[in-house]
């Protein structure tokens, strides 16, 4: 599904990552650790086309069509989703408009009917249920108002209605307390399956207690310096990052 | 201003019979005019507007004879509204529908019984003065005390097309009653290709109690140029509530004075700007809080997209020995290019202890992290510029409760965006 080959980018002309290579098949989750400023963040922002960053070397494929050079709407709407470490606040903007113009921009592109507002607040009523998410900040502006742990709710609502193919969660568990993110990793746990996949991007291993990895890669310095499973983050979170780096 | 002496003269000969009294302020105020003469740079609340294109056009009054065929459909009507319909400057009694509790006159039949009200003291805006010395249009509205108009009263000012460049001088004058409340929509629209100009002066009145939802609407044609002077008074425990939208019009300039005079007044007092191509809009505005226990919160947005310009300048006095002021002013502008151009200056001048203000203005572009947001959520650039706009825009419309009126401005806000982004 997703296909990074040699991968070298920055920002500012400023070299962060350099030389990743990451495959995810279709129903796999990988998680990314590693501390800040490793460049996990610039790697989600770089697969779904941030402006100013910039890529120096390498390719990124998705279900091999070549994602660099390509909008950010319309790697969106090939089925990239990312959920924002810090979602912004769009003062104004009406929550539920903005979620159902995302959902017909996907739907408009993939040749299918619009859906109308009444259909949509069914739609979106079942999806609140799944992260017990409460209707009324359906009506304020994105994200205006919302908590820390509110915005986080709000980026799985947006995943759980777009339905992408790959979804990248940065950071999704900072800002979170314990109980917010069991409900948070149950409603990402029942989106799983044999198609979807996953990059969970995190500094704390307690995170893939809930949402359990398939793959964990460690990020020091722009590099992966060790790729493992599951038993890599109890590993971590016993030893810390510093017996890894060089 | 040859042509201005012409039409004044003119104007004269036109009612050789009309009052003493009015002829007299008339004739004051021209002088006074040409005292003051045309605005240049010099004059420093006047400095970033160039008048030079009013000063230079050869406008003459509409008469009476230059009242068109009434066209079967005027344009910018709000449903479910009493309307009351100016056309070219003229008065349509028999097309207006004026309720109960309600009179309506045209305001030269006003001047008899109130001309103090008319006579300006000490103005140094030559816009008051000319339009004081050649009023040849408006009508005065009255609310009759503690009466309820449920329905808005919308005011068409309509410009047609014409075959010559027309200049009208309106007086309005909205005076609420005693324990009255009412919603006025002052709406000027124009479909002329020629040039032409509007200079209006609206004095509005609330007295004690009273309640006014006052709405201004300025979609003038490209063509036109619009100056404007607005006066508010407002009495003890009265609340005023203004929503001022602004897209047309070459040149724009409005000069609005609120006054808080009595004990418990309280205003909100909202505009929104939208400038396109060279437009240029330029807005004054002065608070005076002259007693205790009074509010006032001003909120002034501007969009500006191409080469267009505009110019803020809010201040706010504090009068001596007034208690228990809360005053805020807050000035926000979004440029849509590189080319448009704000300028914006907030002012506060406290003279007095007791006080809660709060002033500020903020200038940016469009935030390109809220565009990214977005537009990875599929949405594709010129809708999530669209969405993010209107958004900047919509707390300006949230203190009109008539979903009526709220639905014809949230169109013309959508229809402007749409056209502004379909030429970018």
């Amino acid at each position: 599904m997703l296909k990074i080959k040699n991968l070298y980018a920055g920002i500012d002309g400023k070299e962060i990552l350099k030389g990743i290579n990451l495959t995810i098949h279709p129903g796999e989750l990988h998680a990314i650790m590693g501390r800040n400023g490793s460049g996990k963040s610039t790697l989600a922002n770089v697969i779904t086309g941030r402006d100013n960053y910039e890529v120096m070397k390498g390719s990124i494929l998705f279900n091999n069509i070549d994602l660099l050079g390509m909008s950010p709407e319309d790697r969106a709407l090939s089925g990239i989703f990312m959920s924002f470490q810090y979602p912004v606040v769009i003062p104004g903007v009406n929550n539920t408009y903005f979620l159902r113009a995302a959902l017909n921009a996907k739907l408009k592109h993939q040749g299918m009917k619009e859906i109308n507002a009444a259909d949509f607040l069914r739609l979106i009523r079942e999806k609140l249920k799944l992260i017990q998410m409460d209707e009324k900040y359906l009506n304020r502006g994105v994200n205006d108002g919302f908590s820390g742990g509110e915005k986080k709710h709000n980026e799985i609502l947006q995943m759980l209605t777009l339905e992408p193919a790959l979804s990248i969660l940065d950071e999704t568990d900072s800002g979170l307390d314990i109980d917010a993110l069991k409900i948070i990793a149950n409603g990402v746990n029942n989106f799983r399956n044999n198609d979807r996949s996953f990059l969970a991007i995190t500094h704390y291993p307690r995170l893939l207690e809930y949402m359990k990895p398939d793959f964990i890669h460690v990020l020091i310095d722009g590099e992966f310096v060790k790729s493992g499973d599951a038993s890599l983050a109890f590993e971590l979170e016993e030893k810390g990052y510093s017996w890894l780096e060089a | 201003m040859n042509y201005l002496q012409k039409q004044f003269d003119a104007l004269l000969k036109y009612w050789p019979n009309e009052d003493q009294a009015l002829r007299d302020v008339r004739l004051k105020s021209f002088d006074q005019f040409k005292t003051l003469g045309f605005p240049t740079k010099k004059w420093e609340e006047w400095q970033f507007t160039d008048f030079s294109a009013i000063e230079k056009t050869n406008y003459r009054l509409s008469w009476a004879s230059d009242l068109p065929q009434i066209p079967d459909q005027i344009p910018g009507q709000i449903e479910d509204c009493h309307t009351v319909f100016i056309i070219n400057g003229h008065y349509q009694p028999p097309l207006s529908d004026i309720p109960d509790g309600v009179t309506v006159v045209t305001g030269l039949d006003h001047f008899r019984s109130n001309p103090e009200l008319y006579a300006i003291n000490g103005s140094k805006n030559p816009f008051l003065a000319l339009n004081t010395s050649m009023m040849n249009s408006g009508v005065h509205v009255l609310i009759k005390p503690n009466t309820l108009i449920e329905k808005p009263i919308q005011l068409i000012y309509f410009t047609t097309e014409f075959s010559d460049p027309l200049m009208n001088h309106p007086r309005f004058v909205f005076h609420i009653g005693k324990n009255a409340q009412a919603n006025i929509i002052e709406h000027y629209l124009g479909v002329s290709t020629l040039s032409y100009f509007v200079n209006s002066v609206t004095q509005v009145i609330l007295d004690e109690n009273a309640r006014l939802f006052h709405v201004r609407i300025q979609e003038e044609a490209a063509t036109g140029s619009h100056t404007a002077s607005t006066h508010y008074e407002v009495k003890s425990n009265a609340q005023l509530n203004v929503t001022s939208i602004t897209s047309g019009t070459q040149l724009f300039r409005h000069d609005i004075q609120l006054n808080l005079q009595g004990k418990g007044a309280e205003a909100i007092l909202n505009g929104l700007s939208l400038t396109d191509n060279s437009q240029h809009q330029d807005q004054h505005v002065v608070v005076n809080h002259e007693n205790d226990a009074c509010q006032s919160h001003q909120l002034f947005k501007y969009i500006l997209a191409d080469k267009s310009s505009g110019v803020f300048n809010g201040k706010v006095v504090v009068h001596k020995h007034t208690k228990q002021t809360d005053a805020n002013q807050s000035n926000k502008n979004l440029l849509l290019s590189s080319t448009a151009l704000m300028n914006a200056n907030p002012q506060l001048e406290i003279y007095s202890e007791d006080v809660k203000c709060a002033h500020g203005s903020t200038t940016g572009q469009i935030d390109p992290e809220e565009l990214f947001y977005l537009r990875s959520r599929g949405i594709d650039l010129k809708k999530a510029s669209e969405l993010i706009i209107g958004g900047f825009a919509k707390d300006i419309l949230d203190s009109i409760k008539n979903e009526n009126v709220k639905s014809y401005l949230n169109n013309k806000i959508t229809n402007w965006l749409e056209s502004v982004l379909n030429d970018g």
